[in-house]
């Protein structure tokens, strides 16, 4: 069998797994329908609180996308620009020789 | 410091978000520099600090999702990432993962499952620091640094007192199919190999119950063969899934308090900034060094923890708390001055 082929096995045998498993994240057991049903209390919040805290009660997958990919966004915009900054101080990084 | 006490609406608590943006900080340095997520600092903390322990976890895996991602970009910058190794201990870590989580579930049907887990946990992390405290006092490279190149090629190949280290002998066990990975320099092993090693790791993250960065990151310096800096970008790639995996599953369960996650990510992001440039002015062997020190410490922190859960004198687990805390917070001092001076002097540091 192939590197390529060997690969491609490997990865499907990962999607085999983890689709599953996150499906049964989305929905299955007890415990987890309890925690989908939570809400929280918004009479008293304002502004991107309350916002956050609707989308909370009303779409968990919303959530959980907008989660996902807020994170990535604020992640990958500090990480810029903490680079910049450490450049300017001195401290660019480029290929380094792996010496032990 | 009121001023910085804010609601936090999902988690139903108010917090200090200048404690947040720190913890982040702190865990930033550390899962850049060792290529770890860090949930072993953060979720204990957040758990002390007052989250709920699904909340902490929750909250924990998105930071550490977009915390990954920038020092990802920044190891890939530096040549330190092997994507098909990364690519394949994803894949075969899950398989683990889940063979470690069924053995969890059978030994809760047996009985006490978390004194075993403990246990475990503290042996695995003295075993692993104390092995490596050796191998960095056996191979502490002693010559000057004139024929440092030297030295180190007569390590790469042989340990000092003759013996081939582990990787060099999983090397030579040739079932095919073999596979290389240039990337790492390595020309042939055996895929089998390989896969067992991921295998292993994925076991321990799932019957630990943790990410697995500080697992992935030893087996693949001592069992693969890979340089300490190519190990820790590639162990990266591995955390960065699941933490990705992690904080999509968390808040769908509703169980990632957004806004602490945002800020936790302002500290994180700059500290793995900072952590992941710092590889390039330590060696190899000091990474390992601080790598070793700090999983001991770790491990007494869950001993003194075991105490509390054996005594339940709640001094213990605040004790465990301050000495994990504090070992971070430390680490993270070491790693940002030793950097800083050997950038103004404009070479490698000798740990």
């Amino acid at each position: 069998m192939s590197t390529k082929k060997m690969f491609a096995l490997l990865f499907l045998s990962f999607l085999f797994i983890s689709v599953p498993t996150i499906s049964a994240a989305a929905g299955g057991g007890e415990k987890e329908t309890a925690a989908l049903n939570q809400k929280v209390d918004t009479s008293k919040l304002t502004g991107i609180n309350r916002w956050v805290a609707e989308m909370y009660n009303g779409d968990r997958v919303l959530y959980a996308i907008v989660v996902t990919l807020v994170m990535a966004a604020l992640g990958t915009s500090l990480a810029f620009l903490t680079d910049l900054i450490l450049k300017s101080l001195g401290l660019e990084v480029s290929r380094i020789s792996h010496r032990e | 410091m009121d001023i910085f006490h804010i609601y936090l609406p999902i988690a139903g608590i108010e917090f200090n978000a200048l404690l947040l943006v720190l913890i982040g900080f702190c865990v930033g340095v550390l899962g850049g520099f060792f290529g770890v997520g860090g949930g072993w600092i953060v979720t204990p903390a957040l758990n002390i600090f007052g989250f709920q322990m699904a909340f902490a976890i929750g909250t924990d895996l998105s930071n550490i999702f977009g915390q990954t991602l920038g020092a990802v970009k920044k190891h890939q910058k530096m040549g330190n990432i092997d994507w098909k190794l990364g690519l394949i201990s994803i894949a075969t870590s899950i398989v683990g993962l889940e063979i470690g989580s069924e053995v969890i579930l059978a030994l809760e049907k047996a009985g006490e499952v978390g004194m075993i887990v403990r246990w475990c946990y503290m042996l695995l992390l003295w075993g692993l620091g104390s092995y490596m405290l050796h191998d960095y006092l056996r191979m502490r490279p002693k010559e000057s640094q004139e024929n440092a190149v030297e030295q180190t090629q007569a390590s790469d190949s042989k340990s000092r007192n003759g013996h081939p280290r582990i990787s060099e002998r999983l090397h030579r066990i040739n079932i095919p199919p073999m596979i290389s990975f240039p990337s790492s320099g390595i020309e042939g092993v055996s895929i089998w190999i390989i896969l067992l090693v991921f295998l292993f790791t994925g076991f321990l993250s799932g019957f630990l119950g943790v990410g697995g960065g500080f697992i992935i990151m030893p087996a693949l310096v001592y069992l693969i063969g890979l340089p300490t800096a190519v190990a820790v970008g590639t162990s990266l790639v591995t955390v960065l899934f699941s933490g990705a995996y992690g904080c999509f599953t968390y808040a769908l369960k509703g169980r990632v308090e957004l806004t602490a996650a945002m800020i936790l990510l302002v500290g994180s992001a700059i500290g793995v900034q900072i952590g992941a440039t710092a590889v390039k002015y330590i060696r190899g062997y000091g990474i390992r060094l601080l790598f070793a020190v700090m999983i001991l410490l770790a491990g007494c922190s869950i001993a003194i923890e075991q105490v509390y859960k054996l005594t339940g004198i709640a001094a213990y687990s605040a004790t465990a708390g301050i000495v994990i805390m504090g070992t971070a917070l430390c680490m993270v001092l070491i790693i940002i001055v030793r950097m800083w001076l050997q950038a103004r002097r404009g070479r490698d540091i000798q740990l």
